[in-house]
């Protein structure tokens, strides 16, 4: 954040808040590093499935945290309420599928 | 910050327009509230699919269904569509209009790709693997949460492309410019419930 905003009216165009492709380009290798991982670890076999399925979905998890909070600039300051909203939307989410799983397995 | 004035508009584009006026920051403030609505509506459908997958009546199993380079290639498109509509921001925010229309273009071909190879899948499981959507309760879940994605991408890419429409008619405006971000916003989470589906409905469906 930067502390002044005098883009009014003037024809400069300030780019002190302009961020450069490097973070995401580097969010995007990490979400690529990820992605390989999970399908390389499907593709191999042979390994403890229980230990595939947790591998899966922890890159799963980190996958989505690198894409809402660097794509989806989830991480960056007055971020609070979408946060909220979101949050929210994946603990009822959550919710939906640990009950269903409930019903069915136990 | 405080918003400018109609004159201004064309003349020197603030730094974010999409947050530049009440409106537009409104725009993306509702729409993770859209987001977190639609995080309940795939919640539903990924809990339906995890309860049902592995009854698979007479047809075939997720495990002889699906094929792992189909998949990696469908995941890689949509990942990198991602990145150029990131890149499309990043062009917007340098008040290059251009290059915007350029990478949201790219994106949308991504997108068309994208839909391609999955109407490939689908069409392959129905006509050589028996595979419709009432052989059983497994391929009713998928082609239900799949497909509701596939749909999602549908609408993303008919909705950028009018924006890229507007874009050539309008230029790149405060009014114009909350709508590019959303889309965008809108794009991310459709990647977002890939990663979902590519690990629990084809990865876990190849591990059992």
């Amino acid at each position: 954040m930067s502390e002044h905003n005098t883009n009014q009216g003037s024809a400069v165009r300030h780019r002190h808040r302009t961020e450069g492709p490097q973070k995401h380009v580097i969010a995007f290798i990490f979400s690529i590093v990820l992605t390989l991982i999970a399908f390389a670890a499907v593709a191999a076999g042979g390994v403890n499935a229980s230990f595939t399925i947790i591998l899966l979905v922890v890159m799963a998890v980190l996958q989505v945290l690198v894409q809402l909070g660097y794509w989806m600039h989830l991480k960056d300051k007055g971020h609070m309420i979408p946060i909220l909203f979101m949050a929210f939307g994946f603990f009822v989410a959550g919710t939906a599928v640990i009950t269903a799983l409930y019903w069915v397995w136990w | 910050m405080s918003a400018p004035h109609a004159e201004q508009v064309t003349s020197a584009l603030p730094h974010e327009p999409e947050k530049a006026t009440l409106e537009g920051r409104n725009k993306v403030l509702a729409f993770w509230l859209f987001l977190g609505g639609e995080s309940v509506l795939f919640g539903t459908l990924f809990a339906t699919f995890l309860a049902l997958r592995e009854q698979i009546a007479d047809g075939p199993s997720a495990d002889e269904l699906f094929k792992l380079p189909t998949v990696a290639a469908a995941t890689f498109i949509l990942l990198v569509s991602s990145l150029t509509s990131v890149f499309a921001i990043q062009a917007m925010h340098k008040g290059n209009r251009k290059s915007l229309s350029l990478w949201l273009i790219v994106t949308v071909i991504l997108g068309l790709g994208f839909l391609g190879l999955e109407i490939y899948e689908f069409a392959e499981y129905v006509n050589h693997e028996k595979f419709g959507m009432t052989t059983s309760a497994f391929s009713s879940a998928f082609y239900t949460l799949v497909g509701f994605h596939g749909a999602h991408v549908l609408f993303g890419v008919v909705w950028i492309s009018l924006l890229i429409g507007q874009l050539a008619k309008k230029g790149l405006t405060v009014v114009t410019a909350p709508k590019i971000y959303v889309s965008a916003m809108y794009w991310h989470f459709i990647d977002v419930v890939w990663v979902f589906i590519f690990t629990v409905v084809y990865l876990l469906g190849k591990v059992g």
